[in-house]
């Protein structure tokens, strides 16, 4: 018998071993001697590391039992803190396993098959298999003499949770890689109507403007044919466009002259409608994981809004996304607030008074001040939506950010003698709306970011 | 070193996985040391590196490490299965349920194990309580005499007034778990610790399969990739593509190179001239699947000018299905100012 094996407090950590620097390329012959020996060494220090078993003491061991008829691992002992950001509470009937007794347990947890298997990987969760000929389940408080089911390795766990309930080995990659470090990842479909999820998203209504949503329309049309100015010019009034006296500052002046619809609100053109509905569903673009920071304070019976949003996709079968999944993903997105500028001492613009910005741009009580500067008429009507539903670092930092930029009349006045405009790059490279997605190859993940950039409300002047 | 023992591929939901690390199997077998790990005889022997996948047990925390399963691209299963150097296992299948007698003998050595435990922990307690202060920092050995003073002199106000003067005195002098069990013997300070570290044991959660009976690999064995395709765990390489990925994977380790994915770089794959572990990779290497396929002038650009960025040349590699040969360009900025 290993005796270091088993003796209490023997739970070896494994070493990760020290990279160091690479050689170009082995001698020729395989290697001199000294290359051979250090390429022996590394490898050993690797093996070694990966011999590193799964132990845990008795007391913080959590215990579960999987049910393949339902996908899901009931969790008998719940022990540690994971358990906060992870698994749901649900009732179960006995119809449901059959071995569960209907009136003894009204709720019970139970885990997601990515969620057990990322315990049981850590070594926190002594997983059995119930078994399938039905056998009696033993009181769960008498687990320490005799197992409930049949004992599941971490293979076997591979073997059987992946797979089930739309779990792929990729998507469980990425799952686990961002439970590593830290992040609280959630279903963002619920695959049980008891999952807790974060709460839909409120979009903001269609534009009520109907001249322009009848322009984009058109002009959605005829982009793919060759453009003709002279329609164009049949349809709008451009001298209407150019009455200077009702132009105040030179960005009025742009935005009339703009004839070419722009922004994320045009509807795009669709060379075929038909297979539309079938693409769409079929896609493997889809949102599957809310993802928070692990900062984050966090109730799993009440998610809040995520902080990402993650799509996996395996990259050895999915192209890039197309313009229209991209659209389409985008479209469930709520905006997202501006990431904080970077700290130069100088352009911060949401951060209280002290700072170098003007007081009349960045007051004291943004809520009031910037009111009197921008009609509130033409805020509102701009981010309808916002208002009511985002975060008040968000509403800060719009405020912060509409009155020197968008046009509005009568801040021609005040933005004369703004010293330090806001970066308008860091906008652009953000965007609005943020998707995170996840392309697996052969078990190496790379992660991208996809950002809605709004090219129209930042211009260049 | 490079014993014929087939490796035993793991394969499920058509991923294939390696497990067996060394010294998985049962405690009593120590026989099975000698032979080195199947990852170890994959990346020594067979020059076939994988992915590390699993979470590394005890630094879970981490991704820059990772532990098993080692999970391997297809185009390194076709390679070994068709050269004969590993069966296709389909683990779904495999691991049968445990019969009342198999359960009854694993949950008995599960006890025993954990008895063995218990029974090492007692004689290790018993060590320490002669030697209480042996493994203990300085200052902690006087934290616990100033609590054990506090708690000894509330005790001595609330209960006993006239032992009030002798505790100071025993504190500081004697070993104190068992003198204050002698001193109080209803009071359970100095017999909780030892029963509670007692009750605590060490479980061990089981990685690989290989230590259950009832885990049966061998009758669910695939030698040949046909044989697995009609039994439905494994179809790659399935179109003409797939196949021309095989084709330069398999002549390329051929050449003595090691293979890792390359899609980070632009490419299917790495190539090394040695293991990625020491060495760095030369090239980035993109399968076009025959040489009908098109290339466009702006793939061959931007291919360069990743390759050139990364240190590295980029390899385009032209699988001919009718010569069966495989054609190899490779580019580089010229360099020419």
């Amino acid at each position: 018998m290993i005796k270091s094996d088993r003796k209490l407090g023997a739970t070896a950590r494994p070493i990760i071993p020290k990279r160091g620097e690479k050689d170009f390329e082995p001698a020729p012959g395989g290697g001199s001697g000294l290359q051979l020996h250090i390429l022996d060494r590394s490898r050993d220090a690797m093996f070694e590391a990966l011999r590193a078993k799964r132990t845990i003491s008795s007391k913080t061991i959590s215990y579960g039992i999987w049910y393949p008829s339902i996908d899901r691992v009931h969790v008998t002992t719940a022990r540690g803190i994971h358990f906060s950001a992870m698994g749901y509470s649900i009732s179960r009937t006995a119809q449901d396993n059959c071995q569960s007794p209907p009136s003894k347990l009204p709720k019970r947890l139970e885990l997601l098959p990515e969620e057990a298997l990322y315990f049981i990987e850590r070594g926190a969760l002594f997983c059995y298999k119930s078994f399938s000929g039905g056998a009696s389940l033993v009181d769960s408080s008498k687990h320490e003499s005799q197992s409930q089911g049949a004992p599941m390795s971490v293979q076997q766990s591979f073997a059987e949770m992946i797979g089930r309930e739309d779990l792929t080995l990729e998507r469980y990659q990425v799952y686990a890689y961002l439970k590593r470090l830290g992040f609280i990842l959630m279903r963002a479909e619920p695959p049980t109507p008891e999952y807790p999820v974060a709460p839909p998203v409120s979009l903001p209504p269609a534009k009520p403007q109907t001249g322009t949503r009848r322009l984009s329309e058109l002009f959605s049309c005829l982009v793919p044919k060759v453009m003709s100015v002279a329609r164009l010019f049949h349809r709008i009034n451009w001298w209407r466009r150019l009455q200077l006296h009702q132009q105040k500052t030179t960005q009025d002046i742009f935005k009339a002259l703009r004839f070419i619809p722009c922004g994320h609100t045009i509807p795009l053109y669709r060379p075929a409608i038909k297979s539309e509905p079938t693409s769409e569903s079929s896609s493997p673009y889809k949102v599957l994981f809310h993802a928070y920071k692990p900062s984050t304070p966090f109730r799993k019976t009440a998610p809040p809004a995520p902080d990402f949003y993650v799509v996996v996709v395996d990259a050895r079968t999915t192209p890039i996304p197309s313009l229209q999944e991209l659209t389409a993903l985008f479209g469930i997105l709520p905006e997202m607030p501006l990431p904080p500028p970077r700290k130069r001492g100088v352009s911060a613009p949401a951060k209280p008074p002290g700072d170098s910005q003007p007081a009349n741009v960045r007051p004291t009580t943004p809520k009031t001040a910037p009111h009197e500067r921008s009609p509130p008429g033409l805020t509102t009507s701009r981010q309808p939506s916002s208002w009511s539903s985002s975060l008040w670092t968000f509403f800060q930092r719009l405020l912060s950010f509409l009155p020197s930029f968008h046009s509005v009349p009568s801040q021609r006045a005040t933005s004369t003698f703004t010293p330090r405009k806001p970066n308008p790059f860091l906008a652009l490279k953000t965007g609005k709306k943020t998707i995170v997605i996840a392309a697996v190859d052969a078990g190496s993940i790379s992660f991208f970011r996809f950002g809605q950039g709004v090219f129209e409300e930042w211009p260049m002047i | 070193m490079a014993s014929n023992r087939l490796i035993p591929l793991r394969v499920s939901n058509k991923k294939a996985y390696v497990w067996d690390i060394d010294g998985e199997t049962k405690g009593p077998h120590i026989a099975t040391h000698s032979r080195p790990s199947d990852i170890a005889t994959l990346r020594s022997s067979h020059r076939l590196c994988g992915v590390l996948t699993g979470t590394l047990p005890h630094l879970s925390q981490q991704n820059v490490f990772l532990g098993v399963p080692l999970l391997l691209m297809p185009e390194e299963v076709v390679l070994l299965v068709e050269k004969g150097l590993a069966i296709l296992v389909d683990d779904q299948n495999a691991h049968h349920d445990p019969s009342a007698a198999e359960m009854e003998k694993w949950d008995s050595e599960r006890l025993r194990g954990v008895e063995e435990q218990l029974a090492l922990a007692e004689e290790h307690d018993a060590r320490e309580a002669l030697h209480p202060d042996r493994g203990m920092s300085e200052k902690a050995i006087l934290k616990r005499k100033e609590r054990e003073e506090r708690k000894a002199r509330g005790k001595a106000n609330a209960h006993d007034p006239d032992q009030g003067v002798s505790t100071p005195v025993i504190t500081e002098s004697v070993p104190d778990p068992v003198e204050s069990s002698r001193i109080t013997p209803s009071h359970s300070s100095g017999a909780t610790p030892a029963r509670n570290l007692a009750t605590s044991y060490t479980v061990h959660v089981p990685g690989a399969s290989s230590t259950f009976e009832w885990y049966a690999p061998s009758i669910h064995s695939f030698t040949t990739l046909a044989a697995a395709r009609d039994a439905g765990m494994w179809d790659y390489p399935e179109t003409p593509a797939q196949r021309a990925r095989c084709a330069v994977f398999r002549d390329l380790w051929e050449q003595g190179y090691f293979m890792g994915g390359g899609f980070k770089f632009g490419g299917e794959y790495l190539v090394y001239p040695g293991d990625p572990l020491r060495y760095h990779s030369h090239f980035v290497a993109s399968v076009i699947e025959s040489p009908a396929a098109p290339l466009r002038p702006m793939e061959i650009i931007a291919h360069g000018r990743l390759g050139t960025g990364t240190k590295k040349a980029h390899l385009l590699c032209e699988w001919s299905e009718e010569k069966k040969t495989v054609t190899y360009y490779s580019i580089e900025w010229a360099g020419f100012g």
